[in-house]
């Protein structure tokens, strides 16, 4: 029989744990960036690592029809990158699925 | 209003606010039941704090429009006589947080409402007619009762006072803030050049750096001022576009975001971005500009030549 009280209970395992897994506040950061000709580029930045980026990447391809990728870079994590302005689509998906509240999306570009 | 004459930094988001609240779906679904109507103007009025709404005679205007519905709500009241007061107060409240300066045309509006209510209400309900009735003469029957207040008196009461000690606010600032729009020309087939960059910044009273930082940022390109004072930038982008960027930037890095008064200073302090309100004295930090992930487009192979 245990004692609740004595029970060990880090009050800052949140607080870490956000800090760690998003290097801006929790934001999901959508991008869009223009290659040559009309053709541009989707990235998406800040979705939290507990999650399984390449399911994630693997559903969008087949939902949004385009070729995607999950890149990692050093500073900001793992980045989604799709083809095409996918801008709307992913930040529709997101929310629907359930991953990313609609408060936590920022998207940028013109 | 001519869009190409000027620049309004909040008629876009007007547009997109019209599509939303779509009057006759709404008129049209209020034959059917009266809760279906509440919920089209409550986004609506949801909306609304995040506008930066520099417009403000247009905006009243719209504010007007949007009550329509509630008159017709009232005299569906009749019928049912249930429902509504509880409703009632709902879009009121977003208002109120919503923005000082538009409470010379709220308050008319609501005005109106009331006497209708006191109108139709009254050989409804009594008790409640009593309690309309009541907010109507001003605080005269404040003094010597000790009854609770309804948050419609103490509503009324705060407005009272707020246009009695600032009268400006009744005759109206009625200054727009408007700017030319950005010219923006294409530069062969890759550069776009922004013609009039620099006096933009001046209009906007900001440094050409920051507003260069978050355009480039944004726009996921590189560039730079050239001599004639333009901006050239990396990439094809219409006018369109980077109007939608300078309004993105203008909301964030201009407007106060307490009283949305154009007239600010950035200051840069302990690493961080303070705007100063030079209206209403409020100051908040904003978020710094961080271009953020940039995927390789380049050749791969040329940019691998180069490193090695």
């Amino acid at each position: 029989m245990s004692i609740q009280n004595l029970n060990t209970f880090d009050p800052f395992a949140d607080a870490i744990k956000s800090s760690e897994d998003d290097v801006q506040d929790g934001l999901v950061h959508v991008r869009i960036q223009q290659r040559n000709g009309r053709k541009t580029l989707t990235t998406v930045q800040g979705l939290s690592s507990e999650y399984d980026l390449k399911k994630i990447v693997r559903a969008c391809k087949k939902e949004f029809a385009c070729n995607g990728t999950v890149v990692e870079h050093p500073e900001y994590g793992e980045v989604l990158q799709l083809q095409g302005d996918q801008r709307e689509n992913i930040c529709q998906w997101l929310t629907k699925s359930g991953l990313v509240k609609p408060e936590q999306l920022k998207v940028h570009g013109f | 209003m001519d869009e190409d004459m000027i620049f309004d930094p909040s008629l876009k988001k007007k547009k997109k606010k019209k599509t939303g609240f779509d009057m006759d779906a709404a008129l049209a679904g209020e034959q059917g039941e009266s809760t279906s109507v509440e919920a089209p103007a409550e986004t609506g009025d949801v909306d609304l704090p995040e506008d930066d709404n520099l417009d403000l005679d247009n905006f009243g205007k719209k504010k007007k429009k949007k009550k329509k519905p509630f008159f017709n709500l009232e005299e569906l009241e009749n019928a049912l006589p249930e429902t509504p007061p509880a409703e009632e107060p709902e879009p009121q409240e977003d208002e109120v947080i919503d923005d000082l300066d538009l409470d010379i045309d709220f308050s008319k509006t609501k005005k109106k409402k009331k006497k209708k209510n006191v109108d139709e209400i009254v050989p409804d309900d009594d008790g409640r007619g009593e309690d309309q009735e009541n907010v109507e003469d001003v605080h005269g029957d404040w003094i010597g009762s000790d009854r609770d207040y309804t948050y419609d008196e103490l509503l009324e009461r705060v407005f009272d006072i707020m246009r009695e000690k600032n009268p400006s606010m009744v005759s109206g600032k009625k200054q727009k803030f408007v700017m030319r729009p950005p010219q923006v020309v294409r530069i062969g087939t890759k550069k776009t050049s922004f013609a009039n960059f620099t006096e933009i910044c001046k209009t906007l009273h900001r440094q050409p750096k920051h507003l260069l930082d978050f355009l480039l940022a944004e726009l996921g390109t590189s560039g730079s001022v050239d001599g004639n004072s333009q901006l050239i930038i990396k990439g094809r982008f219409q006018q369109k576009q980077i109007e939608n960027v300078l309004r993105r930037y203008i909301k964030e890095y201009v407007t106060c975001h307490t009283c949305r008064s154009p007239d600010t200073i950035l200051q840069k302090d302990t690493r961080l971005f303070f705007l100063q309100c030079e209206t209403c004295g409020s100051r908040c930090s904003v978020a710094s500009i961080k271009s953020g992930f940039q995927a390789v487009t380049g050749k791969r192979a040329a940019i691998r030549a180069k490193t090695a």
